[in-house]
């Protein structure tokens, strides 16, 4: 059969069908970006056919940058991927608590022209996937307006009489100027503060949540834990270096008994001391997990605000790496304070080797001091403190 | 020929460019697996030595390129300060204990997991590590 042209329809039809097939493959391709589950009954709420849930966790996994590691084998590990799976086995074993995890991705484009959803919510109750859906994490000043807004579409959330847990993991979030801590979106800021406000935004009316578990490098420190301290009771960090999936999980599994008691604090010392005797298996570097009572560190972190913040501030005047270094605040003798202590309960081992093997306490909290280049390579490990 | 060294490095800078940052992680982490994989103590004393010596090369090599901009040269200089601290303490030098026999494989175990630790302070931009792996690669 031919057209009035000469050719044969079936010819005529080929771009036709060619493009139907693409557009059809096209349209799947972006239907394939969503993977929206449709809420089930029990997610509209507790009341509603859903089974009443005792904890409410909230879990944000950035990772968006570079998150290999090696394990002691020299298997490859993608950090943010791990994180993910086991904060997905947390939820799963958990027969009564909620539970809202959000994967914040590389942005990527598809044929490098369409932007594809950088974010993966997941939310789980009663140890079930109730919803799962792609989002834009980039959009909006705020970091995490996107996953508040996720967050409240689920109206059975009622705080009250729930232990509340927040869990974040991610690179050292930086104390001040923040620039690049997102991979695809560097021109965004996100620094400690960022931090405090999202979390004030998960836990409105001026509630705090009862556990807050910073799973990054560099937690530990005065300004940290001062700004997050008006939205968490306790809070787990490390002062020291710790990869973002390096905290051991289990102990958040069965929450229902492992917190049946509501003690958060004695809850938050099991979970910290798994992690370190885990930590200290695997690891040749040292390890630090600490457990910060947040009203209990008020007084020392008034103490040293003024003088912390300065030194701060010289830093981000002059240059972050080049002048300075991390170092115990124990080891500078204006932090030194009776009150020091208080409210800190650190499990520390020093690296197996390197300068700082000799080292035997740590006081739970992370300084910065100006770096001593004469010191590099030239000294004994015993004359030099680190 | 030309066209094929272009075409090579363009391919090379491909594979590379998406891990880069893990790139020399991983380079210690073969190391690491070369030393365990061993009995003989000399041997592994050697692996961790060359180890050592080809990247403190490399980072030479890419320090004196005109182009590297200041905030790397700085980073790379703090880089090679920690390699030669390893290097002493493998050795036993500079009031560094030497590193035992029997702790052969753990010390190359820190060395791995120093190195992925030191990312977090050692600014090296992503196109300088790059040309960091590159150099190694051709050394090596």
């Amino acid at each position: 059969m031919q057209d009035s042209h000469g050719r044969s329809v079936g010819d005529a039809a080929h771009p036709m069908l060619f493009m139907s097939i693409s557009f059809a493959a096209f349209t799947l391709l972006l239907t394939s970006c969503s993977v929206d589950i449709p809420l089930r009954p029990e997610a509209q709420g507790e009341g509603e056919g859903g089974q009443a849930t005792s904890s409410s966790i909230v879990c944000i996994i950035h990772g968006d940058g570079d998150y290999r590691y090696h394990d002691a084998d020299g298997n490859e590990v993608t950090a943010d991927e791990e994180a993910l799976a086991k904060a997905k086995r947390v939820a799963e074993r958990n027969p009564q608590a909620e539970v809202f995890i959000f994967h914040q991705k590389p942005r990527r484009h598809f044929l490098f022209i369409f932007p594809r959803r950088d974010g993966e919510f997941y939310y789980y109750r009663n140890g079930q996937l109730i919803a799962n859906d792609l989002y834009w994490r980039g959009q909006g000043q705020s970091h995490f307006a996107p996953e508040v807004e996720l967050r409240r579409r689920f109206p059975g959330t009622n705080q009250s009489g729930k232990a509340t847990i927040f869990l974040y993991f991610g690179h050292e979030i930086p104390e001040s100027d923040g620039v690049r801590y997102d991979a695809s979106y560097p021109e965004r800021t996100f620094a400690v503060h960022d931090l405090a406000r999202g979390l004030g935004g998960f836990m409105p009316d001026s509630a705090r949540f009862d556990l807050l578990v910073l799973s990054t490098c560099f937690g530990g420190t005065p300004h940290t834990i001062g700004a997050l301290a008006p939205f968490a009771r306790t809070i787990i960090a490390s002062p020291g270096n710790l990869h973002l999936s390096y905290f051991d999980f289990h102990s958040l599994e069965r929450l229902d008994l492992g917190l049946a008691d509501g003690d958060v604090p004695a809850f938050a010392g099991r979970f910290a001391q798994r992690s370190f005797d885990r930590l200290t298996r695997d690891l040749q570097t040292d390890v630090s997990v600490a457990v910060y009572d947040a009203d209990r560190v008020q007084k020392f972190l008034l103490s040293v605000q003024y003088m912390y913040d300065r030194t701060l501030t010289s830093l981000t005047t002059h240059s972050y790496t080049a002048e300075s270094e991390r170092c115990d605040c124990a080891d500078l003798p204006a932090f030194v304070l009776p009150t020091m202590t208080e409210g800190v309960d650190i499990f520390y081992r020093p690296a197996r080797f390197g300068r700082s093997k000799g080292k035997q306490n740590h006081s739970g909290w992370e300084c910065w001091r100006e770096r001593d280049e004469r010191s590099a390579g030239s000294q004994s490990t015993e004359t030099i403190p680190r | 020929m030309k066209s094929r060294t272009v075409f090579g490095s363009i391919v090379m800078m491909l594979v590379l460019a998406l891990p880069a940052n893990g790139q020399l992680q991983k380079y210690f982490s073969d190391a690491a697996k070369k030393v365990k994989a061993t009995e003989n103590a000399s041997e592994k004393r050697i692996i961790l030595n060359e180890s050592f010596q080809a990247v403190s090369k490399a980072l030479d090599k890419v320090q004196s390129f005109a182009l590297i901009p200041e905030n790397d040269r700085v980073g790379i200089d703090r880089f090679k300060a920690t390699l030669r601290e390893k290097q002493d303490e493998l050795a036993g030098l500079n009031g560094f204990a030497r590193v035992s026999d029997e702790q052969l494989n753990a010390f190359s175990d820190y060395v791995v997991q120093d190195t992925e630790q030191a990312e977090a302070v050692i600014t090296i931009s992503l196109v300088t590590l790059l040309l960091i792996i590159i150099v190694i690669l051709l050394l090596t």
